[in-house]
Order: structure tokens, then sequence, then C-alpha cells
């Protein structure tokens, strides 16, 4: 068998996968404490966000979509959830209540950007970013100021155990089986189909203009879910906390195997993308990097990393 | 009573009418042969049946009720399922996702991959045997060769309970096995009531498997009736209008005095192309011919610098290398490909913008005169009786024969030495045809030197001093003089195979 | 100019114009020769940073520079250093700049035409590079100062009572002009943006065209750099983040689709102009900053539905 029908064979996170575990290796000569289950679970629960959020941002670019207001939506959930939390009480009811408002918020986000960028056939970059603004804007409204401290028993259960397991794993757990449910659905192969060829896809006779907007939706549900992470990672609401996270959204999608050409991906690859991000911020400070230097040795290793997935699945795809 | 009827059928794009008044009758248990030129109207005729296109005017009955027809997927809903000829399949997605693309199989909500391989391999079953040994359900469809591919989008067509269907041109990477297989499926779709559309320019086909025939002539339907009360020339007739197309199919040329050697080409091999040796003169129409894709295109991409080639290449004489498209075009050669729309037309830009760039290129300009580059602009397109409206219009308003003059005229505004067409002619109207075949005899009565691959041999035969028969990237046959027939063509085409 | 590229920048042009009428009745003074003054130098920066983002999109095959923000700050404090307040360190100071902006732009292009990396996955890669940069370079070395005649430069009244930065705003819109209408180098950025492979075919070094694409990005984005750096006085940090999204806002409501091969940048001036009014004019009202946000993020929707919608399948 020859390179290239190998490369084809194998499943398009394979490159994520190797690099993710030479990341871990890595960690693992750097510091051995790095891979203890203390150190894990830090990692797991500060990079949940980023996984929930890739996770979404990939079925939007299954669909050769975009969606740059990812961020926005997690910091308006962020405070959503934390002012209604306040108003409702801190008791499992209320919060509940809080959460499943927070989510319809999430969701409603992504149906705007859907129709603006699917009905209304805006390009989906600068569309998303107008949204994004207004996304912002509206949490700002809600939270002027950052610091609202959410309920103690919300953050207590995030970040704590249950049967002595942390619950960070419990919340990776019901993300994988979420994932693997939405890939073995209808949902996926059909985002996929329209990625890959709108316009057969459309000739077949595929809804694609729902199942693009239903991709925006789902989208707005994961970034919910990742705001939900947020809460409970920071204990309090910021509506300016989705600064920077969206661009990351889109490197670990691209990490995981995506093409944003549309059509080619898994939404686990995203998952092992955020982790490659968060471990490369992790091996830079193992490795004794002064401070100011770890911005760019992680700038430089994420462009490296991007690089050689993209060459690796590219060859792949030829 | 008919199972649908359209009738004064009307689509136009902007002031180009591409279908003026169509009408089809179709009846269960009947394949309804639609015939015309390119350009004609017939595919858009069945877009319309299909739902891709929205027609202007016009009324569609199913049953007897009339109907809109408001996109693909109402189109499907109402049972009516179409081939495309340029394919809706998705590259990434496997054989088996793609043929039931419309409709996975689902258990609770949930792709059932068991069923989803059992429906498909049901669907294919009629193809199995002659889609090749290679050929798996769980392939990516990207990897498969082209006449798979066109397997799948039949499959794909046939799946999922369709009364009517609709192919156009399904047969054209075929072989015959395959073609065969796909019309005994007809026939037994036909046996269950179904209709079927079909377009093809291949007339042995049409009447092999077909019932009636409707003849589309500048968007108007001028014919419709059974196969059996109709002939050949009849058909071609009503196809053609006032003009006759015979001159395209005429006799071979009378060999002209061959000129100097032009371009010697000793032991050329490239990927696709093993050992190719031959002498090109000045004024010679050297045509290449052979079944289709035996490394015609090959040489002349080769020869043209986009791919890497090993062997002795001699242009007037002295040794030459040909390592990218810029060199070649330096050295004087000048490439046109039939695929217009991804090698030729540069898209969305002016006609003037797609006439001027080789001329720029080799005058090493740095500005872009508009005043002195527009009379000669003008000069060339006058040359080829371009019509156009304007040179500062977008190329895209010009039908493709236009288009492919417009992109011929780049190479005309400074001397090309060797001129290498690769089936320039793809997709072009009968008329327009003739004007460029004549016009490449005028270029070679000019001195310049022409290589030229055509995908119908008729064309080739008409038009070549010469002709090399290619078999699996390598010359196996020179014809000339009177061995330039049809029947010498196909025997040497098929004795190597 | 054909209707199609035109009627954007009238569209755009108009609502400039209703946008300072609506401002003066709002808040008087809104639409004084000061206030107008004022806009303009902070349209020429965003513009400048905007001719860069649209020769890339032109270019076509997704093309798009996400790091220009960065190379902005990295410019605008490798400036900082080299003039250091003073006069005579201008000239090294520009030098110094153009090169750290065509050096990030090269390797973008580079990533794009070489290794064939999407150019948005590349840019945004760069920017990662740029901020780790930023982050090393502002350890131990002060932010630098703008030499007065930058300042001047930027902000002063000189010729004809408008600033140099206005004039060279100018200079830039009538060189793009030129370069796009009049220059072989214009006509094949349009070429590959429009069709690639058919570019190639006719002649075009469709890397090379690619790549310099990236390089000028670079150099206009180190330029709005230095004169941002003039306009503040002095740098700080990460200067040149607002600048990423808004340059291409800017673009697209100027009339060039991000598709690329078609448009130019005569709109791309107006719809910087438009963008920066309209945010003038939300400054201007006493409102929360929420709000402000909110009919911000409502008008660039409101805009984008008047142009930059792509026709659907159904034809």
């Amino acid at each position: 068998m020859t390179l290239p029908s190998l490369l084809r064979k194998m499943p398009p996170f394979m490159p994520v996968l190797i690099i993710l575990i030479c990341m871990f290796a890595l960690n693992g000569l750097a510091e051995p404490n790095s891979l203890s289950p203390y150190a894990l679970k830090g990692l797991i629960s500060t990079y949940l966000a980023l996984m929930f959020l890739s996770v979404g941002q990939t079925i939007v670019i299954f669909a050769a979509d975009i969606d740059l207001s990812v961020g926005a939506i997690l910091g308006l959930v962020n405070v959503t959830l934390v002012s209604m939390m306040q108003v409702l009480g801190g008791e499992p009811a209320g919060i509940f209540a809080a959460m499943a408002i927070a989510l319809a918020v999430g969701a409603g986000c992504g149906l705007l950007n859907g129709i603006l960028v699917v009905v209304l056939r805006l390009q989906a970059i600068v569309a998303t970013f107008g949204t994004s603004v207004l996304f912002l804007g509206l949490a700002l409204w809600i939270m002027p100021v950052a610091g609202t401290p959410a309920p103690r028993l919300f953050w207590r259960t995030f970040g704590g155990r249950i049967a002595g397991i942390p619950f960070a794993y419990f919340v990776l757990a019901g993300l994988l089986v979420l994932i693997v449910l939405l890939s073995r659905s209808r949902f996926v192969p059909r985002l996929l189909t329209v990625g890959d060829d709108q316009l057969a896809a459309y000739q077949t006779g595929l809804p694609v203009q729902s199942i693009r907007v239903r991709g925006y939706v789902a989208c707005g549900i994961f970034a919910a879910l990742a705001g939900f992470c947020i809460t409970g990672d920071t204990a309090s609401g910021d509506p300016n906390v989705g600064g920077l996270i969206t661009l990351n959204s889109v490197a670990a999608a691209v990490l995981g195997g995506a093409a944003l050409s549309g059509g080619v991906g898994t939404l686990f690859g995203s998952v092992l993308g955020s982790l490659v991000i968060g471990l490369v911020g992790s091996l830079v400070f193992f490795l004794g990097t002064p401070s100011e230097w770890q911005n760019l040795v992680q700038g430089l290793t994420v462009l490296a990393a991007l690089m050689v997935g993209i060459l690796f699945g590219g060859k792949a795809r030829a | 009573m008919p199972q649908l009827t359209m009738t004064d059928m009307y689509k136009a794009y902007g002031a180009t009418v591409a279908l003026k008044s169509g009408q089809i009758a179709l009846h269960p248990g009947e394949l309804h042969v639609i015939m015309g030129a390119n350009g004609s109207g017939k595919s858009t005729l069945c877009k319309i049946l299909a739902g891709s296109v929205k027609p202007d005017g016009g009324r569609i009955e199913l049953n007897g009720k009339e109907i809109t027809i408001s996109g693909p997927k109402a189109a499907r809903d109402l049972g009516v399922s179409i081939f495309y000829q340029e394919l809706s399949l998705s590259k990434n997605r496997s054989v088996a996702e793609n043929i039931l693309a419309r409709d996975l199989p689902c258990r609770a909500g949930f792709v059932d991959r068991k069923a989803v391989l059992a429906r498909a391999e049901k669907v294919f079953a009629p193809f199995r045997d002659v889609a090749g040994d290679d050929f798996d359900l769980k392939t990516r469809v990207g990897d498969l060769r082209p006449d798979q591919r066109q397997l799948v989008e039949i499959a794909k067509t046939f799946a999922g309970g369709a009364r009517i269907f609709i192919f156009d041109e399904p047969t054209s990477a075929l072989d015959r096995a395959q073609t065969e297989a796909f019309f005994r499926e007809l026939d037994r779709r036909k046996a269950e009531g179904a209709s079927i559309v079909f377009i093809s320019h291949r007339m042995e086909e049409v009447f092999e498997i077909g019932d009636r025939v409707t003849v589309i002539r500048d968007g108007e339907t001028v014919s419709s009736a059974p196969l059996a009360e109709t002939t050949r020339d009849r058909i071609v007739a009503e196809m053609v209008g006032g003009e006759t197309g015979a001159s395209v199919f005429a006799d071979p040329p009378a060999a002209p005095v061959p000129g100097p050697e032009k371009l010697r080409v000793q032991g050329l091999t490239s990927r696709r192309l093993r050992d190719v040796s031959f002498t090109l003169h000045a004024g010679e129409v050297l045509g290449l011919g052979g079944l289709h894709g035996q490394g015609q295109s090959d040489l002349l991409r080769a020869l043209f610098g986009l791919e890497p080639l090993d062997g002795t290449l001699t242009l007037d004489g002295a040794p030459i290398t040909l390592p990218s498209p810029r060199r070649a075009i330096r050295q004087g050669f000048g490439y046109i490909s039939g695929d217009r729309q991804s090698d030729g037309a540069i898209s969305g830009r002016s006609i003037f913008e797609n006439v001027v760039p080789i001329h720029l290129f080799k005058t090493r300009a740095f500005f872009v005169n508009h005043a002195t580059l527009s009379a000669e602009v003008d000069r060339v397109l006058a040359i080829l009786a371009t019509r156009h409206g304007g040179r500062m219009a977008p190329i895209s308003s010009l039908s493709g024969g236009n288009q492919q003059k417009v992109i011929i005229s780049r190479w005309l505004m400074d001397e090309t030495g060797v001129l290498l067409l690769d089936d320039p002619t793809k997709g072009i109207d009968l008329a327009t045809k003739l004007e460029l075949f004549a016009l490449i005899r005028s270029l070679a009565d000019k001195g310049m030197a022409i290589l030229l691959y055509s995908s119908e041999d008729a064309e080739l035969l008409a038009n070549s001093d010469r002709i090399l028969v290619f078999n699996n990237g390598a010359v196996v046959q020179e014809l000339q003089g009177n061995d330039r027939t049809r029947t010498q063509l196909t025997r040497a085409a098929f004795e190597a195979a | 100019m054909s209707m199609a590229t035109f009627r954007p920048i009238l569209i755009a042009g108009g609502l400039v114009v209703a946008l300072m009428i609506a401002g003066e009745l709002v808040s008087p003074g809104f639409a004084s020769p000061e206030q107008i003054l004022r806009l303009s130098i902070v349209a020429a920066l965003l513009g400048i940073v905007a001719a860069g983002q649209n020769l890339v999109i032109l270019g076509g095959r997704e093309g798009i520079d996400l790091s220009v923000g960065g190379v902005i700050s990295l410019s605008a404090l490798v400036a900082g250093n080299v003039m250091n307040g003073l006069d005579a360190g201008l000239l090294p100071a520009i030098l110094a700049c153009v090169a750290v902006g065509a050096i990030f732009g090269l390797l973008n292009g580079l990533g794009v035409t070489l290794l064939r990396i999407p150019p948005l996955v590349m840019t945004l890669g760069m920017l990662g590079v740029l901020q780790g940069l930023l982050v090393v370079a502002r350890n131990g070395i002060p932010s630098g100062r703008a030499a007065p005649m930058l300042s001047d430069f930027v902000s002063q009244p000189q010729w004809l009572g408008l600033p140099g930065i206005l004039w060279l705003w100018a200079l830039i819109g009538l060189a793009m002009a030129g370069l796009l209408g009049r220059t072989v180098f214009g006509q094949r950025i349009f070429a590959i943006g429009a069709n690639e492979p058919a570019a190639r075919l006719a002649g075009v070094p469709t890397r090379l065209t690619r790549t310099m694409l990236y390089v000028l990005s670079g150099v206009f984005s180190a330029i709005a750099g230095l004169c941002i750096l003039g306009y503040s006085g002095s740098s700080f940090a990460n200067v040149g983040g607002q600048y990423m999204l808004s340059s291409i806002i800017a673009v697209v409501l100027g009339g060039t689709p991000l598709s690329g091969g078609r448009g130019g940048y005569t709109g791309t001036m107006i719809g910087a102009l438009l963008l920066v009014v309209l945010q003038g004019l939300l400054t201007t009202l006493s409102i929360e900053e929420s709000g402000r946000q909110i009919i911000f993020g409502s008008a660039l929707i409101v805009l984008l539905l008047f142009y930059g919608r792509s026709s659907g399948m159904r034809v």
C-alpha cells in the first residue's frame, strides 16, 4: 500500500492525535508532574469551554460556513446565566431554570446567525462579526461590569467531585457521548454533504438552507454549553470573557482535521485540537520558558501544528 | 393520458433567451429522447422539471393537475429524479452515502449503517458486475474513476421511489458493457411504468433504446414523434434547421505542401506518456486520435509546461525545455482547452482583460495602455468574427462559442508558433464549430503549426492533415493521406487495446 | 467603471452624508470642520490598513489577512523605539517599519502559496506569533515615542489646511486606482482572483502575484502602524487589534466581495469613512457602552444587507 492511500484511509483526526500524543510525551518529559491526575483535571476543566466551542465551530465549518461570534455568544450566555441565577436564587431549581434560559439564548443567537448567513445570504465572516458586536452589546447591557459571582452550588459542583471522580470528567464524558450521538445521526453526514458541494447537495434534493441554519443553531447551543463551563471555571459573570477564544476555536477545528472549505473533518478531532492548544500552553510553561517568551513559543508551536496538520491532511485528500 | 406535460416553457437570462417555447408530454412506460444542438435549451427544459431552474413562464401538469415546482426537493417529492451531466456527488462521502444522500436510512434517529450498505447494495446491484473489481460501496467517491462516478450518479438517480427519471447525457464516460447494464435497468424501470427522459448526442443509442423523440431547436420544440416513424436524417435536419451541418463531417483535407520542420519531439515520456516521438511542420494540422484519455491531452499539457517530462524537444532546430507554462509561452507555444470554465475564461472579468494577458506577458509590459491595446483587441476579435457587446462587457455575457473565440484571440495578438488545441470545440454549437475549424485552417495556412485533439472522431478526420493514434500513453499508428478514414481510425484505436 | 461596482460606492457615500446630517441634528457641532477633520484622520488610519486587506481579498482563493492587527502593533512599537521622539530618527523608523511589514507579509504569502495553507489559518497563526513577539518585545523595552514631525504629519493641518496623512491617504487612493486599473500587476490580481488556473495558463505568475499581495498587505499595515503611533503619541499594547475585522468590514462595505476577483479601493475608502463616521456618531450620543455596541452591531448587519449578499442556488 502506498503512502498516499494509507494517508487517505486513516481517519481525519490521525495527524492531530499524533501531535497530541507527542505533546503529552513532551509534557511528561519536561515535568512528570504535568501528567498527574491533579494537573490533568486542571487542564481538562480549563479547556472544556474551548472543546465545546470548537465542536460547535466545527459543525458550521462542516457546511463550509464559519461563526466568528461564538466567543460573544459564550460571553452573553455567561452573563445571562449568572444574572438569572442571581434572580432565581442559587437553589437547584433556580439554577436549572437559569441554565435552560441561557441555553435558549445561545440557540437564539445561533438562529440569528443562521438567518443572516443562510436565508439573507450575507457573507459569513462579516455577518457573524456584526452579530458578535451585537451580542457583546447585549452582554454589557445585562451586566455592565464584570464580577457578579455565580452561586456557590454551581461552581462548587463544577469544580468538585462525585464519587471521587472530578465533575469535569463527567462533563467531558457527556461531551464525548454527545459527539458520538451527533456523528451517528443524520445531521452530521448531511452537513458534510452540503459542505462538500453545496450546489450538488441542493440538486440532490437536500434541504440545504434548513441544514445550514440548524448547523448555526447547534453551534449556538454548543457555545452556550461552553458558557456553562466558563461560568463553572471562573465562578463569575464577565461580558468580555469570550474575547480571544473565537480564533482558538477555529484553530482547534483546523488542527482537528476540518477543512475550512467544508465537507471534511470530525467532531472528535476538534476536541483533540482543543487539547493540543491547551497542552502547548502547559508545555511552554513546564519547559521553563521565561514568562515573556511563552506567548511567542505558543504562537509558533500552534502555527507549526496547523501547518503540519494541513500538509498531512491535504496530502490525504489530494 | 400523459403522466406529465410541459407547455410553452420559457426561460431567459437577462437578454439571452435559453428556452423560448418548450413542450413535452411524458407517458408512463415510455423512454422519451430529447435531441437538439448545444444551447438549444434541452438541458434548461429538463432542469426546470427537476426544479433547479426557475421558469419565467409556461405550464406544467402532473396527472392532469397544474403544479409548480419550487425546487429540487419539491421535484423529488413529486417523484422526479434527475441525473446531472456535471454530476451531483459529494467527493468526500462514500459511494453508499452518495447513492442514498437524499434519504439516509435511520433507526431511532441514527443512521443505520448496515441498512445504508444493504440498501445501496440493492440499488447498485444492476451495475455491480460492470463497475470494476476495485469498486466498493465504502470507497470515497473522490477516489473513483470517471466511469465509476457516472455509474454512482446513475444509481443515485434510481434510488428512492421516483416515477419520472431524467438522464442528461448519462453515458459519456461509460464503456459498452456499462452502457448495456444501464440500458437493461432503463428497460426494467419502463416495464414498471416509469417515464424516462433521455438526452444524448449519440444517434445509435437513441435508436437503440428510445420510444419517442422530441427535437428542440433555438429554444423551441420543433417536433415530437415516435422513433419508429422518423429517421436519422430527418432528426438531423430538424436539429440544424436551415443550416447544413455537413462540412464538419466532410472528407479529410488534401494534404498541404509541408512547410519547414517546426517542432521535433523525441522519446517524450511523462507520468502518462510513453516514448512519444513525432515531428510537426509549419502550416500543418496534426491530429491526435484514439479512444478518450489515452494520453492526447497529457501530451498537449506536457508541451505547454504543465506536466514534467523527459525526452528531447527541438523547436526550429534548437533544443528547448518546457518547465512551466510561462516558458512555453515565451517559446511561442499557445494552449487552448475545451474546458473553458476552469482553464480558459477569466470569469467575471471583461473581454478586454481576457484577450490581453498573453500580449502583456510577452511584451513584459508594466502599464496597461487601454488606448493602444483596444485597437489591437478589436482587430483580433474581428478576425474571429466574435459577436460581443463591447470589449468591456464581461466574458460571461457571451455564449460558449464566443467565449472560446475570445480565448483563441489571446494567441493572435502576437505571433504564436505552435498552437496546442485540447478538444477546443467541446460543448460548442455546430455553426460556431464550423467557423472555428475554418479559422484553425487559415491559421495553419499562415504558417502556424497546430496540434489538435478532438473527442469527436469525425471532427478530427475532417480537419487533420495527419493523425497520430494514441493508446495507453503511446503513439501506436500514424494515419496519412487516404488512410484517414473512420474505419482506419477506429481499427487503429481498438487493435492495440 | 461599471454600474455594479459604482452602486455600493454611491450607497456608502450617501450614507456617510446622511449620518453626518443626523449627527449634526442630534449633537450640534458633529459636522463642524474640526470634527470632520478628526474623523477623516481616523478613517485614513483604517483606510490604509484596508488597502492591504483589499488587495489580499481581491486576489481570491479565500484571501484574507487576519494578521494586520499584529503587524500594526509591532510596527508601532518598532517605530516608537527607533525614532524615540526625535525627528532625526523618522527615516530609519519608516524603513524599519516597512521591513517589518514586508517580512511578515512575505511569510504569510509563502505559507499561502508554497505550502497551500488556507489564508485564514495562515494569517491567524501568524497573528498568534506576532502577539507572542509583542509580549517579548515589550518586556524591558519602553514603548517609545513618536517624533514631533510624525505627530504633526498625522494630526496638524499642513498643506491647504489638511494634515499630511490625508494627503498620504489620497495618494494611496490614486496609487491603488492606478495599480488596479492601469498596470499589468493590477490585471493579474483580478485574474488570479477570478480564475487562478485560467490565469496561470494565460501567463500570469500566480504564486508571485499572490505572495506580493500579502507582502503589500504587511507593508500597508506597517505604514498604518507608524501613523497610529503618530496619532496617539506613544504605542500601547495591542493598538492594532481593533483593525483586524474592521478593515475587512470596510472592504466589504466598499463593494468588494470576499470571494475576490471583483471590486476596487475607491469603494473601500468610502467604506472606511462610513465605519468611522458611524462609530463617531455613536460616541457622541450620550448612551451606555452597551447601547452603543448594540446599535453598532445592528447597523453593521443592516449595512451588509444593502450589499455583500451572494446569489442563490436556483437560477
